[in-house]
């Protein structure tokens, strides 16, 4: 079994805001977050599976690259995230989901592998890993405060 | 995503920090040329000194109302706490105890990091400490392998004694 990782860059904006919650609410939880603002994601896409015996290769990175950049670029590259991805008008579009909608996108076109892993860089200090696993339908009840 | 049958999606999230800190590797239980012969330059009688990167992981649900794990100022603020406050501009040999182990190695120290991380954090669970001590070295504690290993993090392992340090 073999991971690979494909590596790109795309630049959105977003704000940070849950639409159930006040303008004072969403101030006190996001502070300056609120404001619309944007990143340059690094986004790595890495995905497993056995190498084809005839061409050595778990996955041409070729296709890879193509079915990243019509799942996951046109829709992000340049593009306001609250505005322009209808899934975030009514959930935040932090990093944790932004790799959770990625994931979703991109493991249905997968066939001789599969997706591993979506780890996606907000900026130099921080990244997120999502691989696929749910549970936990309650939640972090506290999750959402500062203290 | 909140009212998806499988659940909440539980995710990873890391952030990395720096400190710097001094810091001589030297056994007390050992000669002075034995300690000069296991550690190297390391045990430079005067000392010597890294600038750590720390990258810290928690992980957990993603919180419906937020769209977090945690708050990243949250972690950062215990991170401060716990860690950067102690151990920046410090000389690791007077915060490390026996009990953390014999020398201020960065396995010993990543220990006693992780012990003083794991149970100051809500809403997420501690899931990864990585620590570089240069750009070439760096040191992995994971929830998943210390408890596949069944060795509790707050107990220190046998003294590495008498092993060839394998870098300089």
């Amino acid at each position: 079994m073999i991971q690979l990782t494909k590596r790109v860059e795309f630049c959105a904006a977003h704000r940070y805001a849950n639409p159930r919650w006040s303008p004072e609410e969403n101030a006190r939880v996001f502070g300056p977050c609120v404001n619309l603002h944007g990143h340059n994601y690094i986004l790595e896409v890495t995905i497993q599976g056995e190498p084809a015996p005839e061409t050595g290769m778990v996955m041409d990175l070729k296709e890879l690259k193509e079915l990243i950049l019509d799942t996951v670029m046109n829709r992000f590259d340049h593009k306001n995230l609250n505005v322009d991805v209808p899934f975030f008008a009514d959930t935040v579009p932090s990093p944790e989901n932004l790799a959770v909608v990625i994931w979703d996108l991109l493991a249905p076109h997968l066939q001789g592998c599969s997706l591993a892993r979506i780890r996606l860089h907000e900026d130099g200090t921080t990244y997120v890993d999502y691989i696929g696993e749910r549970g936990a339908a309650s939640g972090a009840a506290g999750a959402g405060r500062v203290d | 995503m909140s009212t998806d049958p499988r659940g909440l999606p539980l995710v990873e999230m890391t952030r990395t920090y720096q400190f710097s800190a001094a810091h001589r590797m030297h056994n007390p239980a050992f000669s002075d040329a034995e300690n000069a012969r296991l550690y190297g330059r390391c045990n430079n009688p005067t000392g010597h000194g890294h600038t750590y990167r720390l990258a810290i992981t928690v992980r957990g649900p993603v919180s419906p109302d937020t769209g977090w794990v945690m708050p990243g100022e949250a972690l950062d603020a215990r991170v401060r706490q716990q860690v950067l406050t102690r151990f920046d501009r410090a000389n690791l040999d007077q915060l490390l105890s026996p009990a953390d182990g014999v020398t201020s190695t960065t396995e010993v120290l990543a220990g006693r990091l992780w012990r003083l991380l794991e149970g100051t954090l809500t809403g997420a669970v501690l899931w990864r400490l990585r620590i570089e001590e240069t750009s070439s070295n760096f040191f992995e504690i994971t929830r998943p392998l210390l408890q596949r290993a069944a060795v509790p993090p707050d107990r220190p392992g046998p003294a590495a004694g008498g092993q060839k340090a394998s870098r300089p």
